[in-house]
């Protein structure tokens, strides 16, 4: 079927493609953008591995067409850290191993981009409501879950710093 | 040690560095080196692999669980734009042969099927393409007529099927693959002595481990050199080379297998040979690299890695006063349409399958039997998690028909802490323990008494709240000879001994240290484990190494991650290289010192003179004269150029099984202990169960680092809390896998966990590894299903519900507690 | 599992896109994709051309239409959740709404698209039922008004034709004081149901007025439970009452089979859901 050009930002970037209607944004960032952080765990929509944020939302990128994209911003996880500095969110991870094999990681950073958004200051239940919907087989989740408590932590830290400075 | 083990003697411990506090870097909770990468997105797993001109490949599975094929039409798959080419399982037949197994007699199994499906997802034939969009449109295409034959679900019926409904006639004359009985010990005579016979009949559903990545492999082949390079998130890829060169038709030196990061195993990726020669073969038909990466539905199909599917008829001799004398069960196993591994998972529940307690002897048969579904693969516990739940079961079991306290009657039986090294009846030894500490800890920490007075309170409200307590055995440290000691002792097949693991360590000119390992990232923590291990060792700081992964022509020897085996074991081998390193060092830095070797240390990353404080030599500095300056050191190989070694670490305590089977030898003696304690309340109108709380203490000897250590607890528990609430393969009648996606097959969420989960350990170290170390990769799983279940039966104890098999779905557990119901009221 | 291909269709307003569904040829419409797009994935739908109305901003939209909320078709479940209007004045779809999906499904799919699939286990069209929701469907030339209870016929069934587009669904606010029930049974939160039962009721003079009460993942349809909602209506609230009630709605509902449940279960779940709807919706209700 006919492909279609379309123009999209990515992690900041202008990004332009000519793409089959039907080939799934999950692809297309990781295999058209060469973007591989974004993973493909299910492809049926359950598993919340190839989260993205699109728009401001998490979204499972293998339930969207890249058509569909058009004129959206997408962060994906390699939006996240700024040159050698992981991004607070990452942080936090690390600091208090919220991942192990790694693979579901890059969805749970989308939906917790998305909470701390909306929510700067979530309880342990909200956080767990929240990736309810990103499967890990590794973790049980706890880690995961004080992962993001410290990130919202961090965060609310660095936007009182940000707002406390003079304009 | 009992009388007929005689033989059987404990060889004395290699152990070089004894467990002792005050260690810099071993025990502390160091952030993973592994971390940034896979942060950032840059882990490299094996669909980020792309190689120049590669295509992709889709496959037609089988709709039938066992069938006869007829004829496959190609014809309009191979006209579609795009593709490169279209193979049948006979088109494969000529470059490949049939896949290795470790049954005994072999139980032939093609990498695509060849005349016959044995269960549906079985590939029959393959497209490759330019893109997987492409492979799968004409895939579609591929038209197949099969003549349909009777299939074999039900496990007990397999086993005494026959004529069209035998699954492998050209191997086996019945779907009994195996039929094997074993006495360890004077089982007759204790179970005619017993004055109470506990008696349970326990089932265990398959589930499968289902990491949130499948296995995929890029392959290519050299027409040429006529060998292969391979990309696969196999666990073992320095041991599969040798395993499939031959189905591969090359020698191991033609094969270069190369690791990626692997989105998690649990055992479902130890050896994926499987998809390795499908995808080999594929690329060597089609004359192009291929990726070939499983979708889900296709990983739940055909990755060979269902668990196990057991029925146990299990007998607990056991005396008035409550001492359990014997064990003994039948069991039968359903392992799918093929036998990879002969009955290993069995093998390795002999490591403790009397668990915790004093049981003088144990006898078994074990029936194999075949049946039209996806054949079995390693799942973190490997049949241990399920003797662990046989055996707490049977404690429970004791308890209620005793009228005995639960914990009480564990505690008369539980080996003594002085009583180490214990040898089991199968002849496995426990090397240490202190199993009451472990006890007491978890009580502690779970507010037992407290929590028994308050269930009690709430069931006299008629709440159906319960406690269940599980103290388990958590085996590491793998010995092979659980995959071949159950087989016929005429057949044992290949009587592999060996799991060695191995590092290299090179000091670079710059000072920095280059570590190559031969086992890949899982999940685990293999970086940052050598890190911790090698900063202790030679005084430098974990951040001076970087890490490689050798490839399978680069690297030797390494199994993997596995059986609990890799800290244990990398820890041996980072003692034997750096103390073949720090040799190196100080002949090379006493040199430079114009010192004799024996008048130096190794200091904060330098070669110092003992007792004086400015004459030193930075390691750097070291490598750097060594590397390039030949002529500042005297003539003589022990000057060679370059600060750098190798080793390897060999199993730290295995025998040989008797050549009589008397005894199955030492094979997996490294043993933990854990104990779970569990509190839930279930909704008997809907018989949802819900944890009120929940607390383990885990016992895995040193620890490395208490975090990683804490997040493979944890991990393990949920995965043992999936297997005991919701997971469960389902089949029709008609062999056709019901549940095969992740909408259905109900893996927890972060809100199906526990939400105050304490955690605890006890640290009694082993006498025969590196610093005592003992592995903790499968101890949640391996406890969890016990107390869980413990603790729903107590719930529903005033209801006269008993569990005896797993998993309890709310479906399940509702229709036990509407059946006790009924029975009540007539 | 990737798609087969399709003819990609974006049309910039309701007449393009009416005009698209129109043609003739094997064509499905693509609103928020979470239940349709799966279904691609696995090759079990194979439309020839696919009809995106993500950009139609005109029927974007939550509002407040006098006696009734209005949702437009390309209103996604989040913002229906978080909709300050939903939450004053039908807290049972933001109640339901934690018990469905997860967040980014939620961010994608709509709540016209999720009736339009009409799967049996779904929570809304069990909620449409009990709410008398209106379903206003259009199609080139015309627009057509289906009550709720006739416009989902069995599973994956309404009676949508092929050219037309659940433009808008009307929920009429329920009358002051009345109370609500919903409680649901899933293997995890979030999954499809294996029972929902959903209750509006009012209390007159301590009776129970205008009881009513559907399932949603039992029967092969949501259904209302006329039979109980009869014998409630006037009725003084107490524990027999609803566990008769229940007895008898659980005798009477003919449940689906499910690879994960039996009908026993879903039979026990009538049982045991009922009476904790009910009893809830007494204590909602002033």
């Amino acid at each position: 079927m006919t492909k279609r050009s379309i123009e999209l930002t990515v992690n900041g970037r202008l990004r332009k493609a000519t793409v089959p209607p039907r080939m799934l944004l999950s692809d297309f960032i990781r295999q058209e953008l060469s973007l591989p952080g974004t993973h493909v765990g299910c492809e049926h929509g359950v598993c919340g591995s190839c989260n993205v944020v699109v728009n401001g939302q998490a979204v499972r990128s293998c339930l969207m067409f890249a058509v569909q994209a058009e004129g959206a911003e997408i962060t994906t996880v390699e939006g996240l850290a700024q040159g050698d500095a992981l991004h607070p969110i990452q942080q936090a991870f690390w600091e208090e191993h919220g991942l192990q094999c790694g693979f579901c990681t890059p969805g749970m950073l989308a939906t917790a981009q998305e909470l701390l958004a909306q929510n700067p200051d979530p309880s342990d239940d909200e956080i767990r409501e929240a990736i309810s919907g990103n499967l890990c087989r590794c973790t049980g989740y706890e880690f995961i879950i004080s992962a993001i408590r410290s990130a919202a932590a961090k965060l609310r830290e660095a936007n009182t710093e940000t707002t406390l400075q003079p304009v | 040690m009992s009388k007929h083990l005689k033989s059987n003697v404990i060889p004395p411990s290699r152990q070089r560095e004894t467990p002792r506090t005050g260690l810099t870097w071993i025990g502390q909770s160091m952030k993973r080196v592994e971390d940034p990468r896979i942060l950032s997105g840059k882990g490299g797993y094996i669909d980020d692999v792309s190689v120049p001109g590669m295509a992709h490949a889709a496959m037609v599975s089988s709709p039938h669980a066992h069938a006869r094929i007829i004829r496959i039409d190609t014809t309009k798959a191979k006209a579609v734009p795009g593709v490169i080419g279209v193979y049948t399982g006979e088109d494969m037949a000529t470059v490949v042969e049939p896949c290795p197994s470790f049954a005994s007699p072999p139980i032939t199994q093609h990498a695509m099927s060849v005349g016959k499906v044995r269960h549906v997802g079985e590939v029959v034939a393959a497209v490759v393409a330019e893109d997987r969009y492409i492979a799968e449109d004409a895939a579609d295409l591929i038209e197949v007529d099969w003549e349909v034959l009777p299939a074999n679900v039900d496990l007990e019926t397999s086993a005494t099927a026959t004529g069209d409904a035998l699954l492998h006639p050209d191997d086996r004359d019945s779907n009994v693959a195996l039929d094997e009985s074993f006495s360890f010990g004077d089982v007759d005579q204790h179970f005619e002595q017993a004055d109470h016979i506990i008696k349970r009949q326990l089932r265990w559903h398959r589930s499968s481990a289902q990491a949130i990545e499948t296995c995929g492999v890029v392959a290519q082949f050299d027409p040429f050199k006529g060998g292969y390079t391979i990309h696969s998130n196999s666990n073992f890829y320095n041991f599969i080379p040798f395993v499939i060169g031959g189905a591969l038709r090359v020698s191991p030196g033609e094969l270069r297998i190369i690791p990626v990061l692997t989105g998690g195993s649990f055992g479902s990726k130890v050896f994926n040979h499987k998809i390795i020669i499908l995808t080999a073969g594929l690329a060597r038909l089609a004359g192009v690299p291929v990726k070939y990466i499983e979708d889900r539905l296709e990983h739940f199909t055909n990755s060979d890695s269902h668990g196990s599917d057991r029925l146990y008829d299990t007998e607990l001799a056991v005396t008035e006063d409550g001492t359990f004398k014997s064990l003994r069960f039948t069991v039968m196993d359903d392992y799918g349409a093929y036998l990879q591994f002969g009955v290993g998972t069995h093998g390795n529940a002999m490591a403790q399958v009397t668990g915790p307690y004093r049981i003088e002897s144990f006898g078994m048969r074990v029936l194999a039997v075949l049946t039209n579904k996806t054949q079995q693969g390693p799942y973190r516990g490997f049949g241990s998690e399920v003797t662990n739940w046989v055996m707490e079961r049977m404690a429970d079991a004791a308890a209620a028909e005793l009228g005995r306290d639960p914990v009480e009657l564990r505690l008369q039986n539980m080996i003594q802490p002085d009583q180490f090294p214990y040898m089991i009846p199968t002849g496995n030894i426990y090397d240490s323990g202190d199993f009451q500490k472990v006890l007491a800890e978890a009580q502690a920490m779970f507010d037992f008494d407290a929590w028994r007075d308050r269930a009690a309170a709430l069931r006299a409200e008629g709440r159906c709240v319960g406690i269940g307590l599980a103290t388990c055995m958590e085996r590491s440290v793998y010995g092979p000879t659980e995959w071949w000691s159950l087989n016929n002792r005429e057949t044992p097949g290949f009587t592999l001994t060996s799991t060695p693991e191995g590092i290299t360590v090179r000091l670079d000119p710059s000072g920095k240290m280059f570590v190559t390992l031969n086992s890949p990232m899982v999940g685990n923590s293999p970086e940052t484990v050598v890190a911790q291990i090698l900063a202790e060792r030679l005084t430098i700081a974990p951040e001076d190494i970087v890490f490689n992964y050798s490839d399978s022509q680069s690297g030797f020897n390494g199994v993997g991650p596995q059986g609990s085996r890799f800290t244990a074991m990398i820890a041996g081998a980072c003692v034997s290289a750096s103390i073949k390193l720090e040799e190196k060092l100080k002949r090379f830095g006493a040199h430079m010192l114009q010192r004799r070797p024996e008048d130096v240390e190794l200091r904060d990353g330098k070669v110092a003179v003992k007792g004086l404080k400015d004459q030193e030599k930075a390691f750097g500095e070291i490598a750097l004269t060594s590397s390039f300056f030949r002529l500042s050191f005297p003539d003589g190989e022990e000057f060679d150029s370059g600060i750098e070694t190798t080793a390897v670490y060999d199993h730290p305590l295995s025998t040989d099984p008797a050549e009589d089977r008397s005894h199955l030898g030492i094979f997996y003696p490294i043993v933990g202990h854990i104990c779970h304690i569990v509190a839930v309340e279930v909704d008997p109108g809907t018989g949802k169960v819900d944890i009120l709380d929940y607390a383990a203490v885990h016992d895995n000897g040193t620890m490395v680092n208490p975090r990683t250590l804490a997040g493979q607890v944890w991990g393990g528990t949920a995965n043992g809390i999936g297997t005991t609430l919701s997971e469960q393969f389902l089949y029709d009648a008609d062999g056709q896998f019901t549940n095969p996606n992740f909408a259905e097959f109900a893996m927890p969420t972060a809100n199906e966990m526990p939400r105050n989960f304490k955690l605890g350990h006890v640290e009694t170290p082993s006498p025969f590894t590196e610093y005592g170390i003992k592995g903790g990769g499968e101890g949640g799983r391996l406890g969890a299903p016990s107390a869980l279940t413990s603790a729903i039966e107590d719930a529903l104890s005033d209801r006269g519900v008993k569990i005896t098999s797993l998993p309890v779905t709310p479906p399940i557990l509702r229709g036990l507690i509407r059946d006790a119901e009924q029975a009540t009221t007539g | 599992m990737k798609p087969s291909a399709f003819q990609y269709e974006r049309p910039e307003d309701l007449q393009a896109a009416l005009a698209l569904l129109a043609s003739g040829e094997d064509t499905r419409i693509l609103a928020g994709g979470q239940s349709l797009v799966p279904m691609m994935n696995y090759r079990l739908a194979q439309p020839d051309v696919l009809v995106d109305i993500n950009r139609l901003s005109e029927l974007d939209y939550i509002k407040d239409d006098g006696d009734v909320i209005a949702i437009g078709a390309l209103a996604r479940h989040a913002a229906i959740k978080s909709s300050s209007l939903i939450q004053a004045h039908l807290p049972i779809i933001a109640e339901a709404y934690s018990w469905i999906a997860h967040a980014a499904v939620r961010n994608r799919g709509t709540l016209c698209g999720n009736l339009c699939h009409a799967d049996a286990a779904s929570e809304m069209p069990a909620i449409m039922q009990i709410l008398e929701a209106e379903m206003v469907v259009s199609k080139v030339g015309s627009n057509r008004t289906v009550a709720a209870r006739d416009f989902f016929v069995g599973v994956y069934e309404t009676t949508i034709e092929a050219d037309e587009i659940l433009t808008e669904v009307r929920l009429p606010k329920p009358g002051a004081g009345t109370g609500w029930g919903f409680e649901e049974v899933a293997m995890r939160r979030g999954d499809y149901a294996w029972c929902t039962v959903v209750a509006t009721l009012r209390l007159s003079d301590g009776r129970i007025a205008e009881p009513r009460i559907a399932l949603a993942g039992v029967e092969d349809c949501a259904t209302r439970l006329a039979a109980a909602e009869t014998a409630l209506k006037g009725q003084a609230p107490n524990a027999s009452l609803f566990d008769d009630v229940a007895e008898a709605a659980a005798k009477a509902t003919r449940p689906s089979a499910s690879a994960t449940s039996d009908a026993a279960y879903k039979r026990d779940l009538v049982r045991a859901l009922l009476p904790r709807v009910l009893n809830d919706a007494v204590a909602r209700s002033t």
